[in-house]
């Protein structure tokens, strides 16, 4: 009888679904968050001999569905990590911030974006997460760069500063596109 | 009902009596679940509802829509009509991070305190419940804040470069990096923006968002802020952004004076 009971019991749970565990609070994540540095790109545009007023770095299609982070953005060093001092001399061109949106809390689909399927009659907000879009006033480290050398490398090193379990910590940082934007 | 503007207070100028009325406030709205209590509007910016407005989102709009600033205005006006339905008098004051010390080091004091008096301190911490959402979430706000001079550090110099942007543009999305910047310097739960709004906290961090943007219009007037966006609905707000852009409008405005320094009369006068 016993035995039935627990058979029964087994086949019941089974046709239940998956009891998950509540999510905690974020946290600040120990380990590296993986680094991205671009290609060379030259910097003449930058020099003395061009007339500049200002110069952003533009980072569009950012991702920021899962972790809050600072994305620390360094000229002409690729190996700087969380520990890199932020200073000129090693390079440091300044950091945007991303208010995370935490992970998905919804079903299955919530935080899929599916802009490209609207047509010109929905008038309902975009989804919260398109992706992001930042700009960062470079203006004065990219001209020292421009002095030193011709080509400039742009590396974004992520700090993540709030996680819950449903975040990768390592690919934290996605973007689209990056580009430089020039005011006379 | 006096036709007056209600003035807005720095956390760090309030008398214990305001102090006092501030969290009775937080308390009186914490014990009610419906429509009228916390759990309600804090479920408005993350989860379960999702209608905050964060980050200029390019996909389909040319306007970038960059309405962070007053969506967030919007919705701090309707919590603090909430709040003043529980305690008349109350304001929602600001958290100015800017300030070091001695006036301040970090998180202040009022939001750190583990009792008031023989209660607890309902600006501590709140008892996040989504049974539905998936994962289920159940339990208490937390923080787990960088170093203090980092926050002083980082937001002094920011907010004093932002008052000096010409540009709507450049303005909002200025200061909405500093807010992301301050929401992880906190970290926990008013790290994500899931859960962001559950933190006590919360509230008086955009009141000082919102503060700088009045300041910043009181310079700039609204600049050259797009005509396009000033006819979008502000969800689930009744109110439009055209509708928010003069704080006074909506009834409040912020104290002009960060301090009160005490020198006393000659005694006979």
């Amino acid at each position: 009888m016993a035995r039935r009971t627990t058979k029964t019991a087994r086949k019941k749970a089974a046709r239940q679904p998956q009891r998950v565990q509540g999510l905690g609070s974020p946290r600040r994540p120990r380990g590296a968050a993986k680094t991205f540095t671009s290609r060379s790109i030259p910097v003449d545009f930058a020099s003395s001999r061009h007339r500049l007023t200002r110069a952003d770095l533009e980072i569009s299609g950012i991702f920021h569905g899962e972790s809050s982070y600072e994305g620390r953005i360094f000229f002409n060093n690729p190996k700087a990590t969380a520990a890199t001092p932020k200073t000129a001399r090693s390079g440091y061109a300044g950091s945007f911030h991303i208010f995370g949106h935490g992970g998905c809390l919804g079903d299955p689909g919530h935080c899929e974006v599916n802009e490209h399927n609207r047509d010109a009659f929905d008038f309902r907000y975009p989804h919260p997460l398109t992706p992001a879009r930042k700009r960062v006033n470079v203006t004065k480290p990219l001209q020292e760069a421009a002095k030193r050398g011709r080509t400039v490398t742009v590396t974004i090193v992520p700090v993540v500063t709030a996680a819950n379990r449903l975040c990768d910590i390592v690919n934290v940082f996605r973007c689209e596109n990056m580009q430089f934007v020039t005011y006379d | 009902m006096a036709n007056e503007l209600r003035m807005r207070l720095g956390v760090h100028n309030l008398s214990s009596d305001q102090v006092g009325a501030f969290r009775e406030a937080y308390r009186q709205m914490m014990s009610i679940n419906d429509n009228r209590g916390y759990n309600f509007f804090a479920g408005l910016h993350g989860a379960p509802n999702w209608f905050c407005w964060h980050h200029q989102q390019n996909a389909t709009s040319a306007l970038r829509m960059q309405i962070f600033l007053p969506w967030h205005r919007a919705y701090l006006y309707n919590f603090e009509l909430a709040m003043r339905d529980r305690v008349p008098d109350i304001t929602l004051p600001w958290w100015d991070w800017t300030l070091g010390a001695p006036r301040q080091s970090g998180l202040p004091a009022i939001f750190t305190d583990p009792r008031d008096g023989t209660k607890p301190n309902p600006l501590l911490r709140f008892r996040i419940d989504l049974p539905n959402s998936n994962p289920p979430v159940n339990h208490n706000t937390t923080r787990s804040p960088g170093d203090p001079s980092d926050l002083q550090g980082q937001t002094g110099p920011g907010a004093d470069g932002l008052l000096d942007q010409t540009d709507w543009s450049d303005f909002t999305d200025g200061l909405e990096d500093l807010h992301d910047f301050v929401h992880g310097w906190v970290s926990g739960d008013m790290g994500n923006i899931g859960t962001a709004a559950y933190d006590p906290i919360f509230w008086s961090h955009h009141a000082m968002i919102d503060r700088l943007w009045w300041i910043w219009q009181a310079r700039h007037g609204n600049a050259n802020i797009s005509t396009d966006l000033l006819d979008v609905v502000l969800q689930p707000f009744n109110l439009r952004v055209r509708d928010v852009l003069n704080a006074n409008d909506l009834g409040y405005d912020y104290a002009a004076a960060q301090g009160v320094i005490a020198i006393g009369g000659t005694g006979n006068g």
